[in-house]
């Protein structure tokens, strides 16, 4: 019997030792103190708390700790130290697609999930892939326009 | 296999089973469902077991892993062109590369809108025990909303999706937005002619309920028929099931979507030249 959950967090490999069916969200933010990771609604309606795990966007709210052990995480972050990162953010300072800012964390996990496995998306497959991130400050085009010329500016990254 | 204090993190689908005959446990597949509520729970994670995640073709009858998500399955050359379409509709990617087709099924909800599909493709269900297993058509394996006869020391282990004749099909969902959308309604319709007669009618109703709701009696009358006969017995079906049809009250008014029930079942027979 162990009450140790084992991932890579970020990178690097890390231990839980919260309840294995605590939310992802919770652990992240209050035990690794990764406030990135945004919370609102806890319901999988909104997205601000989108990680990647194993290389697919997920909403951390509506995942338990324990069905990620032994899985990869990456939080904004871990992923704000990438070359990725940097096209992403010059391209969403270009078109001025943040306002206040508290769902950007986790559109910038659904554009990296989205480009890492469609590099040259239209633009109806931006809109499809942030479809589950609420953003109620830009109307969204700001922010479809910044993936479409980050698709562009990073070609080749992805 | 991993014991936590608090839940299992088995490697084998026996290891599972035998787990899940042994203690007290939630069998948690993607937990979209599940965290909704997020209580303290003893979890029995199989998100990682490999047996419950596969896709395999035999004949005519394709087997899902009911451990697949959904992107697996939307990516899935094997798996039907109706499943696919029900599926890309649920929520949002994020919630599609978790959520489950099996966690769909054992939540057990009306609205669970790949077991509309299911129903209409008279798909039958495994259900495996340390003791053995039983396959079950899939109206029978749910007694109301919420509800199963899955035994606590079970887990749902294949879904068995016979495959012939599922091409024609005719599938409408009415949410109140474009995405993430959970159904209002939805409607799946199958018609199948063979020499000129029809040898299969399927009409299921999603989200009204609290089961899906599938009448084969009514669906009876056409079978054997042309279309022309099946034009005159037009008024007869659809009064059949204006009677039946009883929507219970949800955010959006029974009268509604039993009016939606009926146009799209009298558009999907049109849509047959019926
Ligand atoms: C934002 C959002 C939008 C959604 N939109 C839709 C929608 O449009 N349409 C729709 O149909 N659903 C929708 N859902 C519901 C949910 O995503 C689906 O029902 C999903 O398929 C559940 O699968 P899961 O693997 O996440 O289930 P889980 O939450 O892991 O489990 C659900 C239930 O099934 C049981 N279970 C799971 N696997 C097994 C097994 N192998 N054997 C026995 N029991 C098992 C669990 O114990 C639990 O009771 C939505 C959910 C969210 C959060
Ligand atoms: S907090 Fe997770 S989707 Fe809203
Ligand atoms: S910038 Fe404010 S919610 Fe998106």
């Amino acid at each position: 019997m162990t009450d140790t959950i084992r991932f890579r967090l970020n990178g690097e490999e890390t231990e839980s030792h919260s309840d294995p069916s605590a939310r992802l969200l919770d652990v992240l933010r209050e035990e690794f103190l990764l406030t990135g990771v945004k919370c609102g609604c806890k319901e999988g309606e909104c997205g601000a708390c989108s990680v990647i795990i194993d290389g697919q966007l997920a909403n951390s709210c509506m995942v338990a700790l324990g069905s990620v052990s032994g899985s990869d995480v990456m939080t904004i972050e871990g992923y704000s130290k990438t070359k990725r990162y940097q096209k992403l953010s010059e391209a969403y300072a270009e078109f001025s697609a943040v306002q206040c800012g508290f769902c950007i964390p986790g559109m910038v996990m659904a554009s990296e999930a989205l480009l890492s496995h469609n590099p040259h998306p239209t633009e109806e497959e931006i809109r499809e892939g942030i479809s589950g991130n609420l953003c109620r400050c830009t109307g969204y085009s700001a922010i479809v326009s910044a993936i479409k010329k980050a698709s562009e500016n990073g070609e080749g990254l992805w | 296999m991993v014991t936590l204090r608090n839940g299992y993190i088995p490697e084998t689908l026996a290891e599972a089973l035998k787990i899940r005959s042994e203690n007290q446990v939630v069998p948690y597949a993607g937990g979209t469902d599940l965290m909704i509520k997020a209580q303290p729970s003893s979890y029995l994670f199989l998100n990682k077991l490999s047996a419950l995640q596969k896709v395999e073709q035999d004949g005519d009858m394709l087997h899902i892993g009911p451990g697949c998500n959904y992107t697996m399955l939307l990516n899935h050359p094997a798996v039907p062109k109706v499943l696919k379409e029900a599926m890309i509709r649920i929520a949002s990617p994020a919630t599609r590369n978790r959520g489950t087709i099996g966690g769909n099924i054992c939540n057990a909800s009306p609205k669970a809108d790949s077991v509309l599909i299911l129903y209409a493709s008279d798909a039958e269900l495994k259900l495996s025990s340390i003791a053995g297993e039983r396959i079950v058509p899939i109206e029978e394996f749910f007694t109301g909303r919420g509800k199963t006869i899955l035994r606590e020391d079970e887990l749902l282990t294949d879904i068995r999706l016979p495959l012939k004749g599922l091409d024609d099909y005719y599938y409408y969902k009415v949410g109140a937005r474009r995405a993430m959308a959970i159904s209002r309604v939805a409607f799946v319709g199958l018609l199948n002619t063979e020499n000129g007669k029809i040898s299969r009618v399927a009409a299921a109703f999603g989200a009204i309920s609290d089961t899906v709701l599938r009448f084969r009696e009514f669906e009876a009358m056409l079978l054997g028929k042309t279309l022309a006969e099946a034009t005159a017995l037009k008024p007869a079906f659809l009064a059949k099931y204006q009677e039946a049809i009883v929507p219970i009250r949800g955010r959006v008014s029974a009268e509604y979507r039993k009016q939606v029930c009926m146009n799209l079942l009298a558009d999907f027979l049109n849509s047959n030249g019926i």
